[in-house]
């Protein structure tokens, strides 16, 4: 039962990193119809840049947390404008390369400043709560809590406010949004902002269990392209339910089967789940 | 009020649009009429900034629309209730209508009056308020999609084809609110294959064939045109 109850913590843990950050990923795809591969570089850009907040510049976990939040934010918006924006009459096709352009591209950026080298990255939350042999750990429990409240917050902003009634509309009916008079740049710049600040903020939370260089986003974004085909392309309560199966089935999986498999498992349950649900476990489009 | 010179468009190499010039005057309430392939919707997607047109002027009041992005043309007081009602089916209809007037989003107190007049209009939306609007019957949702417009505060307001696809006397009472919007001080331009109901109610009428505007006149001289009637009314 004690392992039980752990595996169960240790997947919510994971659920949570990996459910914000296909929630950056399935917004934009669901709202601009853009595959951003370049999603798990501005992951590993935030974390960097808490980094760089954290131990080059001396400030606190959190506003290192909210710094990295802003820049990659902005970081998000010049990637739409620059790229993105322009290609919007492109193929599809063309979006797919030039997201595979950034990603290199940031990659390269960071190799330049920080090198290849891994980095440990420590938080102010570095205890670990015994209960009944059941280890939780506090960064465990920030991020659960965490993500919690930002999925409370992005829907209220979402449901509860003409800002948030925008993205929503172009993410239902794109035409119809431009008929009320919504402007598309607008939508567009704001749904990268929201991305990739949930990126950030999800590799600020994770990377004090991991350790921070440049090739961090890879996995995460293999992993987070799953779970959006798992949870439906779009779709907001897919990106978490999806994110929260391949955290438990990594936790459960590595702790049973091998943790030596543990990153096959994600990818052998989209094969297993596809060839059952080929729509993904929920309707596409947003909600 | 509006007016459109000499504007071609195009899709690729195709001509959908053909050196149209029209004229529609403050009040009144202008009837487009043409076959399915006309070019009636890219004339009104041209009008709204969906599409570019390929030479000519589309002038509004004292404004040049042509190169306007889409939500510059509403801003100005140009709004569009598209072909196929374009809503947001999963959400509410109240959300549905308060997006109609995300131009006009900082004045909370007139979207709340203008709100009311749109429920004075559509008493039935009160009522299905909170349903999704994609559930509604198509009658409805067509008020949705006028509702929506007319929370942007047109001061001309384009209706495609509102008609298309609804039963016989739905189609009825949707003239009848037409007309009473435009009696209400909302200059209509109304694209139309129903050409009987709707020159019946029109002050002005364009007939469009092939892309390009081959017949104008008032709609009661239209009314008893011969070829008209023959074209388009079958009677
Ligand atoms: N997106 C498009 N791409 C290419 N051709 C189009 C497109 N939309 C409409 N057309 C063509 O333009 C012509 C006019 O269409 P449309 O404006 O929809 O006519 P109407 O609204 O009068 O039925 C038709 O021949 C149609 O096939
Ligand atoms: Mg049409």
């Amino acid at each position: 039962m004690t392992t039980f109850l752990q595996q169960v913590f240790n997947g919510l843990t994971l659920g949570s990193i990996y459910g914000l950050v296909a929630l950056g990923l399935t917004l934009v795809y669901g709202i601009l119809h853009i595959p951003n591969f370049a999603h798990g570089a501005l992951y590993m850009v935030g974390a960097f840049m808490s980094y760089f907040f954290m131990v080059d510049m001396g400030v606190h976990y959190w506003i290192a947390m909210a710094g990295s939040a802003v820049v990659v934010a902005v970081l998000g918006i010049i990637c739409e404008r620059l790229v993105f924006h322009q290609l919007r009459n492109s193929p599809p096709i063309h979006d797919k390369i030039a997201a595979i352009g950034i990603l290199l591209f940031l990659e390269a950026m960071v190799h330049m400043f920080w090198g290849s080298e891994f980095r440990r990255m420590s938080s102010p939350f570095g205890g670990v709560m015994n209960l009944d042999g059941v280890y939780l750990r506090e960064q465990g429990i920030l991020i659960i809590a965490s993500t919690v409240v930002l999925v409370v917050a992005l829907n209220l902003f979402l449901r509860k406010t003409m800002v948030g009634a925008t993205i929503i509309a172009m993410a239902q009916n794109r035409e119809g949004a431009f008929l009320v008079g919504i402007d598309a740049n607008r939508v567009a710049m704001m749904t990268f902002a929201i991305s990739g600040g949930l990126a950030a903020i999800a590799a600020t939370l994770y990377a004090p269990l991991n350790l921070v260089y440049p090739a961090m986003g890879h996995l995460v974004i293999m992993k987070a392209f799953v779970i959006i085909i798992l949870g439906g392309m779009g779709s907001i309560p897919g990106a978490i339910v999806g994110g929260m199966i391949i955290g438990f089935a990594e936790a459960f999986g590595g702790y049973y089967i091998s943790t030596a498999y543990k990153d096959v498992i994600a990818f052998s349950l989209l094969v297993v789940i596809l060839s059952i649900r080929p729509q993904g476990l929920f309707a596409k489009g947003a909600h | 009020m509006l007016q459109l010179k000499n504007v071609d468009g195009h899709y690729g190499s195709f001509k959908a649009l053909n050196n149209i010039n029209m004229t529609v005057d403050t009040g009144g309430l202008v009837v487009l009429l043409g076959a399915n392939g006309a070019g009636k919707s890219t004339l009104f997607n041209t009008i709204s900034g969906l599409i570019k047109p390929t030479a000519g002027s589309v002038e509004f009041e004292d404004k040049i629309l042509n190169g306007m992005r889409p939500s510059e043309v509403v801003n100005s007081g140009v709004v569009q209730c598209a072909e196929g009602r374009q809503l947001f089916p999963q959400m509410s209809v109240h959300d549905n209508l308060m997006l109609g007037a995300y131009v006009h989003r900082r004045d909370k107190e007139g979207n709340r009056k203008r709100l009311n007049e749109v429920l004075e209009l559509f008493p039935i939306l009160e009522e299905k308020s909170h349903q999704p609007a994609g559930s509604l019957s198509g009658g409805q949702q067509q008020m949705v999609a006028i509702g929506r417009a007319m929370m942007s505060r047109p001061r001309l307001l384009m209706l495609d084809e509102p008609s298309l696809g609804l039963a016989p006397l739905v189609v009825k009472q949707m003239f009848q609110t037409i007309q009473q919007i435009n009696s209400l001080g909302t200059t209509v331009l109304l694209a139309e294959q129903n050409a009987f109901a709707a020159l019946k109610i029109a002050t002005y009428a364009y007939v469009m064939e092939n892309g390009q505007l081959v017949m104008d006149g008032d709609s009661k001289a239209m009314l008893g045109n011969e070829e008209v009637r023959k074209a388009y009314i079958g009677a």
